[in-house]
């Protein structure tokens, strides 16, 4: 009996063949026109959201982290604007004594300081309420913190004697932990240094030891750089 | 191109795939049958229906998955202040891919639409093969298993208060190849799969 060649073939093959010809070009399709970017807290993935309501100074209101991002910018832009984001308890000892730091570095930064030339850098603070006994905050020791007010306890001191001036920039509301959960804080204080596209540069866990203040003269560029 | 306008190259096949699956395709599409012989008979046109609306499922699901990469990307495709607003529902990393692997939806949906595509053009190649009633099963069991995925994302949505319609299109894909996939198994089991 003479064959015909593929007379036996199985129908199922071939048309394996054919779906899965099909579905690799769409894959490559896709590898081909996008460069995907993770979204997490490491450097070089994008932020993840972080909501909630914020202080300024003179009451609360919406906060979305994403209004600071521009997706037009590029490496080297001085026009974009950085931000720094720190996860801190206002009643973790080591946050407190940090406020200091905290609020020279956003004024230095700030565009208002003349002997910085580099591009602005927007410093927001996530304020959370840890699970650890003698931490027991509320948004008016927020308030006190940030103001640097009388009347509430911050780490077993008044807030109003807490370490250098009261700062300017906001404070958001994450006594939920609900932020602090999505960006898979471990520890306060935690401090972000976040690219005006909003692609992570320098996390404070991922560079211990090294000091936010030296990430921010490193990696923000300046007009003199 | 306008993403809605896009939309539509997705959506058409989806519907004309649907009506070829449904009875009303025999009146539909009988005009079609002397240029097309499958569309004369109801199993040539269901399978029809099927074939091209697993692709269009496919086609979508891949749309979902490039949409997902640009959002990552940090740019926008279909952004939008009103309820329809695919970017929203896609671009939030709270819901825009499985809970257990974290694997993107629209990844999903191309995987599934691939593997239904399969089992119809392979059945439609040799509809009397012994396999063949085992795979319309099979692809009855999937898009039925679809439906509780169709819940979840639109219970999402709901969260959202957005809709996205690229997914909304690949949702109906699925229902009406569950339709499809049902009436070739009833057919399958007939006396009537040879002669219709």
């Amino acid at each position: 009996m003479k064959y015909t060649y593929d007379d036996d073939a199985d129908v199922r093959t071939t048309t394996l063949i054919r779906v899965m010809a099909l579905f690799f070009v769409g894959i490559m399709i896709i590898a081909a026109t996008t460069s995907p970017i993770a979204t997490g807290t490491k450097e070089g993935e994008r932020a993840p959201a972080l909501e909630g309501e914020f202080y300024n100074g003179s009451g609360w209101s919406d906060f979305n982290l994403e209004s600071y991002w521009d997706s037009s910018w590029g490496e080297g832009d001085i026009s974009g604007q950085w931000v720094v984001i720190e996860f801190m308890d206002t009643d973790c000892p080591y946050c407190v004594q940090s406020a200091e730091d905290m609020g020279i570095n956003a004024n230095d930064f700030s565009g208002t300081n003349p002997q910085w030339d580099g591009a602005i850098v927007n410093f927001i603070a996530s304020a959370t309420e840890l699970d650890l006994s003698g931490h027991d905050s509320s948004r008016a020791e927020i308030i006190a913190f940030r103001d640097k007010t009388t009347g509430e306890d911050c780490a077993s001191s008044d807030c109003g004697s807490r370490p250098g001036a009261a700062h300017n920039f906001p404070y958001v509301d994450d006594l939920d932990q609900d932020n602090m959960k999505k960006w898979k804080v471990s520890g306060t204080p935690s401090y972000y240094l976040i690219q005006p596209d909003g692609i992570i540069a320098w996390s404070s866990a991922a560079n211990p030891g090294e000091d936010l203040r030296d990430a921010i003269i490193t990696l923000v560029p300046r007009e003199s750089a | 191109m306008d993403a809605n306008l896009q939309l539509m190259l997705y959506v058409i096949p989806v519907l004309v795939g649907l009506f070829m699956i449904l009875p009303v395709g025999r009146t539909l599409f009988a005009s079609l049958s002397e240029t097309i012989p499958s569309l004369g008979t109801e199993r040539g046109r269901v399978f029809s229906g099927l074939i091209l609306t697993c692709l269009a499922g496919m086609a979508v699901s891949f749309q979902t998955l490039w949409i997902s990469s640009k959002i990552s990307e940090g740019g926008n495709f279909c952004a939008s202040n009103s309820i329809l607003s695919c970017d929203d529902v896609i671009g939030n990393v709270e819901y825009n891919t499985d809970p257990f692997f974290g694997i993107p939806w629209g990844g999903i949906g191309a995987v599934v639409f691939g593997i239904l595509l399969y089992l119809v053009y392979s059945s439609s190649k040799e509809p009397n093969a012994n396999w063949a009633s085992s795979y319309l099963k099979y692809g009855t069991y999937i898009t039925f298993a679809g439906f509780f995925v169709i819940v979840l994302l639109v219970f999402y949505e709901f969260q959202m208060e957005k809709i996205c319609q690229y997914c909304t299109t690949a949702h109906v894909a699925n229902i009406a190849a569950f339709i499809g996939f049902f009436r070739l198994m009833r057919l399958n089991q007939s006396k009537d799969w040879n002669t219709v």
